[in-house]
C-alpha cells in the first residue's frame, strides 16, 4: 500500500441546525500508525469521524487534505473509494443486504467472498451472520467484529474506528486487537475512537489526541493513556 | 461490475414495423366482437359466448372503487391483429422482425436453459409454441387458447368461463367479448411438470388492445409452475392489456402462477385472475407488477375444499407516472383451509403503490386461517403508498392476522452503504432489492435474479 496522509486543519463544524460541535481542530495521520482520539463524552470525536467520511449531516469549515488534496467538497462514496474508513458505533441495519452482498458490491474483485470468508474465521464471526441481513439482530460484539471484517476486506488507507471496544468482553477485545494489528502491518493508518484504556494495552499506540469540548485538548504519545486513566479528562 | 454501462431503465421500449396478417378497425362494436369470431372460424357456441359477454360488458359500469380510469377511452383501441398467417414450432420459421423481437427479450436462451415449455403472444396471437416431447407423452396438454377451443371442446366448455364468470366486472366481460390467445393448460392426475411452462406477451402495435384468456387445470395431485412475462414498446398513446385467468386446482394438485409484469409505462393493465382450489390443494400466485401505466390486480383464491390452501406473494414497484394497484383476494368456503398473502411494494419518483385486499371467511369454515402482511417502501416525499384491507369474518373458529408497515430508506442506511464505497444510487437500489428480498429468495433462481435487476434497474435510473 502506498504512503498516505490524511490531515484537517482549522477544522469547525456545525449540525445543520446551526450548533457548533468541532471547533478549530488540526490534526494529522500517516499510514501505517495507530492513532487514539479520546476525550469526554460530548467531546465530538464521533462528529469528528462522521465530517472525515464526509456525512452530510454536517456543515464544515476548514480543510481536510487526503495526500495532499483537499477533499472537502467529495461525496461520501468518493471518499470511501480514495481509502478511508468508518467502522460505526451503532451500525444501522439493512433488511436483506447481508454484508457479503455489500461487500462483493463495495469491492470489485473475484477473490472477495474468500477473503471474508478467510477473515470471518480469523475473527471468530459465525459464518451464518455473513449471509443474514447486515446488523439485523446482531449482538453488539457481532456488530463490532462484522465493523471490523469490512475494513480487512477493503483494506483502507485510513480505518477509524468509533468506540469499537464498547462492550467488548476480553476474547472479543483480543479478537478486535489482532485485526487492528493485521491492518496496520499492511500499512492501514488505524484511528480508534475510545474513552477506555483496555483496547490500547493491546495496539501499540503512536499518537493519542484528547478532544474536549470540540477542541483539541492534547496531543501526545501512549504514556497520554495512562495520565488520563489514572488522573481523568479534568486532570489534564 | 460497471453499472453505469447498463443500458436505459426500460430495454424494451422499442418496435418494429407494424405488419399483420388482419387487423381490425378501431374501436369496439358488436360488428368487431362477431369479426374477431369470424377470423378465429370458432364453434357456435364460443360466438354466442363472445356475443352475450359484449352484452354484459355494455350494460357493467366502471370500477366505482380504486384509482381513476376516466382517461380510458374503448373507441381508441384495436381489439384484434392478428401478426402471422400460422403459429410456428421453430423460433427460426417467425417472420425476421418477431424473431429479433424475442431474442432482446431473451425468450428463446432460456426456454434451452429451463423451461418445459414455451408459448409467445404477438399482438393478438400465439406465434410461436413448444413443449417438451416428455410431457405431451404423459399427457399434459399446453397450447394456445384458441386452438384449445377447437381441438379439447370437451374440456373447454366444461371449465371456460367457471371461475371468473362474464359479469364478474367490466373487464372480464370485455375480455370474455373479444378475448385472443393466452394459454390452455391441463395437467392430467399425479403429473408433475417439474420446469416452469413459460408464456411471454408482447404488444408490438400501438393502441393495441391485448385479451388473452388462460385456462389451467391441474387434475388431482398433480402440480404445475406456470409463469408469463410482457413487454411493450413506449408511445406516446395508451394501450390496453386486459387479460382474464382462470385456474382449477383439484384435490391435492398444486399450482404455481408467477407473474413478471413489465409493461411499458403507457399500457393499461387491468387483469382478473382467479384460482377455484379444491380439497387439499395449494395455489401459490407470485404476482410482480414493474411496468405498466395504471395496474389494477388482484390474484385471488377461492378455497373450497377443505384443508385447500392458498398463497399471494405480491411485488409492486411504481415510478414516475405509473399508479400500481395490486393485491390479493382470498375467500375461504371451506373448513381448515389457509391463506397467506404477503405484499411489499415500493413507490418512487412520485409513483404510487396501493395494497387492495379482501379476505372473506364464510360462516361454517370451520378453524379456517388467514394471515396478511404487508409492507411498503416510500422512497421519496413525492410517492405515496396506501393500505385498503377488507376483512369479513364470519367464522367464530376461524383466526385472522393483518400487519402493515410504511418505511422510508433512511440517511443513516445511505450513509452506511456510500461510506463502503457504493454509489448512493446504487445503495437505494440494495435497499430496494433487500426490502423484497423476502418474497424474491422464493422464486427459482432465474426469476429473482431478473427480478433483481429489474428493480435496480430502475431504482438506479434517473426517470423511473
Amino acid at each position: 500500500m502506498k504512503s498516505s496522509h490524511l490531515a484537517i486543519s482549522h477544522l469547525s463544524a456545525k449540525t445543520k441546525e446551526g450548533k457548533e460541535i468541532l471547533h478549530d481542530i488540526s490534526l494529522s495521520f500517516r499510514s501505517s500508525k495507530v492513532y487514539a482520539i479520546m476525550g469526554p463524552n460530548g467531546s465530538g470525536k464521533s462528529t469528528l469521524a462522521h465530517v472525515l467520511m464526509g456525512n452530510p449531516e454536517y456543515k464544515i469549515q476548514g480543510d481536510i487534505m487526503f495526500n495532499h488534496k483537499n477533499i472537502e467538497k467529495l461525496l461520501t462514496e468518493e471518499r470511501a473509494r480514495m481509502g478511508i474508513f468508518l467502522s460505526y458505533q451503532s451500525p444501522v441495519a439493512i433488511p436483506g443486504v447481508s454484508v457479503m452482498q455489500l461487500l462483493r458490491t463495495a469491492y470489485h474483485f473475484e477473490n472477495c467472498m474468500k477473503l471474508t470468508q478467510l477473515y470471518a474465521k480469523k475473527l471468530h464471526i459465525d459464518k451464518t451472520l455473513l449471509t443474514r441481513s447486515i446488523h439485523d439482530g446482531f449482538s453488539g460484539g457481532e456488530k463490532k467484529k462484522i465493523e471490523l471484517l469490512q475494513a480487512l476486506v477493503l483494506k483502507p488507507a485510513f480505518a477509524i474506528f468509533d468506540e469499537i471496544d464498547t462492550g467488548l468482553d476480553v476474547d472479543a477485545l483480543k479478537v478486535v486487537a489482532y485485526g487492528m494489528n493485521k491492518l496496520k502491518k499492511a500499512g492501514t493508518g488505524v484511528i480508534i475512537i475510545t474513552h477506555y484504556k483496555r483496547l490500547l494495552s493491546y495496539i501499540p499506540v503512536d499518537v493519542v489526541y484528547v478532544l474536549s469540548k470540540g477542541k483539541l485538548l492534547k496531543t501526545g504519545n501512549r504514556q497520554l493513556v495512562t495520565v488520563i486513566e489514572r488522573k481523568g479528562y479534568a486532570g489534564l | 461490475m460497471n453499472r453505469t454501462l447498463l443500458p436505459h431503465p426500460y430495454a424494451f421500449g422499442f418496435h418494429t414495423k407494424d405488419v399483420h396478417e388482419y387487423k381490425s378497425k378501431k374501436g369496439l362494436n358488436k360488428e368487431i366482437v362477431m369479426d374477431i369470431s369470424f377470423q378465429k372460424t370458432e364453434p357456435d357456441w364460443m360466438r354466442s359466448f363472445r356475443l352475450k359477454s359484449f352484452d354484459v360488458f355494455l350494460k357493467k359500469s366502471m370500477p366505482g372503487w380504486g384509482p381513476s380510469l376516466s382517461e380510458l377511452t374503448f373507441a381508441d383501441f384495436y381489439y384484434y391483429l392478428k401478426p402471422i398467417v400460422s403459429q410456428a414450432q421453430s423460433w427460426s420459421n417467425l417472420p425476421k422482425d418477431i424473431k429479433e423481437t424475442y431474442d432482446k427479450i431473451g425468450i428463446p436462451e432460456m426456454e434451452k436453459k429451463y423451461l418445459s415449455g414455451v408459448s409467445a403472444q404477438y399482438e393478438s396471437e400465439v406465434v410461436y409454441k413448444s413443449v417438451q416431447q416428455t410431457l405431451t407423452k404423459k399427457g399434459v396438454i399446453f397450447s394456445d387458447m384458441d386452438s384449445a377451443v377447437r381441438e379439447y371442446p370437451e374440456l373447454v366448455q366444461t371449465y371456460f368461463g367457471t371461475v371468473i364468470p362474464t359479469g364478474d366486472n367490466k373487464f372480464a366481460a370485455l375480455n370474455s367479448s373479444v378475448w385472443s390467445g393466452g394459454s390452455f393448460i391441463y395437467v392430467p392426475k399425479g403429473v408433475k411438470v417439474e420446469l416452469p411452462l413459460q408464456a411471454y406477451f408482447r404488444i408490438n402495435a400501438a393502441n393495441m388492445g391485448q385479451f388473452e384468456r388462460t385456462l389451467i387445470i391441474a387434475d388431482e395431485g398433480s402440480f404445475v409452475h406456470y409463469s408469463e412475462g410482457c413487454t411493450a414498446p413506449i408511445y406516446s398513446t395508451d394501450s390496453l392489456h386486459s387479460a382474464v385467468v382462470e385456474i382449477i386446482v383439484k384435490k391435492g394438485a398444486r399450482v404455481r402462477y408467477t407473474t413478471v409484469q413489465n409493461w411499458s409505462t403507457n399500457v393499461y393493465n387491468l387483469v382478473t385472475k382467479r384460482a377455484r382450489v379444491e380439497e387439499e390443494g395449494i395455489m401459490e400466485w407470485v404476482d410482480c407488477n414493474l411496468g405498466s401505466k395504471l395496474t389494477m390486480k388482484y390474484p385471488s383464491m377461492y378455497l373450497v375444499g377443505r384443508k385447500a390452501r392458498g398463497q399471494v406473494l405480491s411485488i409492486a414497484y411504481a415510478g414516475a407516472g405509473q399508479i400500481q394497484d395490486a393485491g390479493a383476494k382470498a375467500i375461504h368456503i371451506a373448513s381448515e383451509t389457509t391463506s397467506e398473502i404477503i405484499s411489499k411494494s415500493i413507490a418512487r419518483d412520485g409513483g404510487r403503490t396501493s395494497y387492495r385486499g379482501a379476505v372473506k371467511i364464510v360462516h361454517g369454515a370451520k378453524h379456517a386461517k388467514s394471515r396478511v402482511v404487508c409492507d411498503a417502501l416510500i422512497v421519496d416525499k413525492d410517492s405515496r403508498s396506501d393500505t385498503y384491507p377488507m376483512m369479513d369474518i364470519q367464522e367464530q373458529t376461524a383466526s385472522m392476522e393483518h400487519e402493515a408497515t410504511v418505511s422510508k430508506i433512511s440517511d443513516e442506511q445511505l450513509l452506511y452503504l456510500t461510506s463502503r464505497g457504493i454509489s448512493s444510487k446504487e445503495a437505494q437500489s440494495m435497499i430496494a432489492n433487500g426490502f423484497i428480498e423476502p418474497i424474491v429468495k422464493e422464486l427459482p433462481l432465474e426469476y429473482s435474479v431478473e427480478l433483481n435487476r429489474l428493480i435496480g434497474l430502475r431504482m438506479e435510473g434517473s426517470v423511473g
